[in-house]
């Protein structure tokens, strides 16, 4: 097992060391996430897969400022993320969350309306991005015209608006059919080759999690804590193909016995 | 990956009136019941000879509508002003205080339990204490129907201020999004339709509220036509009020759900073209 830490002479872009979150709850105190220690290097993309309720999304909205840790730090290019969010980052979620009444530029550009900066000097890059995600000329659609596989397209468009460093995806893919999944997992694969952005990207597919990280982290539950980190060793571009290889089979057998150890998968014989 | 649109909502100009014919479907339906029910009452009347007095047949209503058309439409006009003066001031002042309530715990504990234990209270008893209050012209009518409609519009316009996507949320906060922004640019417009489901109960309700106010003190108004005839025994003018407040309500309904289809085409889009539950509490 290798050490999600990096070596020290690198200095990761994100920073996690002995995280703690505990949820209060009528129910008394949930412990979500215990003692995480993770570094995130820059323009790497890293995957997270555990079992539902294992603390992946808690992990991402602490990352995000959105949740209040419990101990703990979390830094960002050397920055502690305290109360509060981190200048520039993008988000996507499994729900894509676009807003019905706004077309699809406008939903785009959502956040620099936010940040009450100019949305004409952003329209451009809107119909650029929504280009290099094949969705040319859909500008002034609405999200109901869209199908599910367009309208993730178009959030994560708009959480690329900004040009954000650092890119939070939480199971942005879980909601979509297979065929759109395997789709949008290659299209996300040349976005990042192109544009190097760091990625935190979550998801419960061991299958998502090695065809797209540079390393995946494995959680397991109950609290949330980190069991493994898997350096994937295959060279990109990676084609969808590559899932049948036994080079690839290796990396998911490895996490799946994990997960069966834990006794969160079943052993199958 | 072009996705056509569907040929319903673009047809060729020769289709035109095909797609008319299908999308009235309903219209025709309702319109359908109403001739329905129109005939099989003149039928009644005449057959079995009903005296005037009981039960006017339609074709009498109408000629004593016809006779005076003028004075008909002058106190419709009245009732219609206090219905939609009442209404106007329910929306405004119930969107204010539904947005209190959201953002102020403080409201939320006081105004809002006040409200919901005063909306069972029925708001039509108060009609004499406002007549006390405000007189008997134009403004007290207008109270009484604002007080009625008013609760409709904060409870729908509470739960559709609440019922936002917390990931929606989130994004906002990571955009760094302001109260102000988040509550002008996702809250509100997230809430509309579930405000237009309340503005079609308040309208009703407003209507109501306006004849109630006419029947216990006015010299003008429909509830004023329909309680005056009632003193002579007109049944037939009576009856002549009730039509015209049946069309009245009708109209100022459906002008609503027209309304709520030219500014949420993303909502009715989704919504079943099922006909809504009618639910009233005057
Ligand atoms: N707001 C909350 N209050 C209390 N418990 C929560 C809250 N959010 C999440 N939890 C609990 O924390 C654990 C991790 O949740 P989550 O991060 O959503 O998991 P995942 O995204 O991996 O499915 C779960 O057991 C969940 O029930
Ligand atoms: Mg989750």
């Amino acid at each position: 097992m290798q050490d999600p830490i990096t070596p020290a002479h690198e200095p990761p872009y994100v920073r996690i060391r002995n995280l703690d979150k505990v949820y209060q709850s009528r129910r008394g105190p949930v412990p979500a996430l215990a003692g995480i220690s993770l570094d995130i290097r820059d323009h790497e993309f890293l995957s997270i897969v555990g079992p539902s309720g294992c603390g992946k999304s808690t992990l991402l909205k602490c990352v995000a400022g959105l949740a209040d840790i419990s101990a703990g730090t979390i830094e960002i290019d050397g920055r502690n993320v305290v109360a509060g969010t981190p200048e520039n980052l993008g988000m996507v979620f499994q729900r894509d969350v676009l807003l019905d009444w706004r077309t699809v530029i406008d939903n785009i550009l959502l956040p620099v309306e936010f940040r009450r900066q100019r949305k004409s000097e952003w329209t451009d890059r809107g119909s650029k991005l929504l280009e290099l995600f094949g969705l040319r000329g859909y500008e002034r659609r609405f999200p109901w015209e869209l199908s599910g596989g367009q309208r993730q397209r178009v959030a994560i468009c708009r959480a690329l608006l900004t040009d954000p460093r650092l890119l939070l995806m939480d199971e942005p893919f879980g909601a979509l059919d297979a065929l759109t999944r395997d789709e949008l997992n290659f299209e996300l694969q040349r976005i990042w080759l192109e544009t190097r952005k760091t990625i935190l990207f979550i998801t419960h597919s061991i299958t998502e999690a090695v065809f797209l990280g540079d390393r995946v982290i494995v959680m397991s539950h109950h609290p949330g804590r980190i069991e493994e980190t898997i350096t994937v060793d295959i060279p990109r571009p990676r084609r969808l193909s590559v899932r049948e290889t036994p080079a690839f089979g290796a990396y998911t057998a490895e996490i799946r016995t994990t997960f069966e150890r834990l006794g969160i998968m079943k052993k199958e014989n | 990956m072009a996705s056509r649109p569907k040929a319903a909502d673009r047809p060729a100009a020769s289709s035109l009136l095909a797609t008319l014919w299908a999308r009235s479907s309903r219209v025709r339906t309702v319109l359908t019941v109403l001739v329905a029910t129109v005939i099989v009452w003149e039928l009644v009347c005449r057959l079995l000879a009903l005296p005037p007095i009981l039960l006017p047949a339609p074709t009498l209503v109408f000629v004593d509508l016809m006779k005076s058309p003028d004075w008909i439409l002058i106190h419709t006009g009245y009732t219609l002003f206090a219905t939609l003066a009442g209404f106007a001031l329910a929306v405004i002042i119930g969107i204010a205080l539904a947005v209190g309530i959201v953002y102020s715990p403080l409201l939320e504990r006081t105004l809002y339990t006040l409200l919901v234990a005063f909306n069972s209270l029925p708001k039509v008893a108060l009609a004499p204490l406002f007549i006390i209050w405000l007189g008997t012209g134009m403004s007290p009518k207008i109270a009484i129907a604002l007080v009625i409609a008013i609760f409709a519009i904060v409870i729908d316009m509470v739960l559709g201020l609440r019922s936002v996507d917390p990931d929606m949320l989130d994004l906002a906060k990571t955009c760094n999004a302001s109260p102000l922004q988040t509550l002008m640019k996702i809250r509100f417009p997230n809430a509309l339709p579930s405000l237009f489901a309340g503005m079609k109960v308040a309208i009703s309700l407003a209507l109501v509220g306006a004849i109630v106010g006419e029947f216990v003190a006015a010299d003008r108004g429909l509830g004023y036509v329909i309680l005056s005839a009632q003193g002579l025994f007109d049944t037939t003018r009576m009856f002549s009020g009730l039509v015209v407040l049946g069309v009245l309500g009708t109209i100022l309904f459906f002008l609503i759900d027209l309304a709520e289809r030219l500014m949420l085409p993303w909502h009715v889009s989704r919504r079943s073209e099922a006909a809504p539950a009618p639910r009233h509490t005057p």
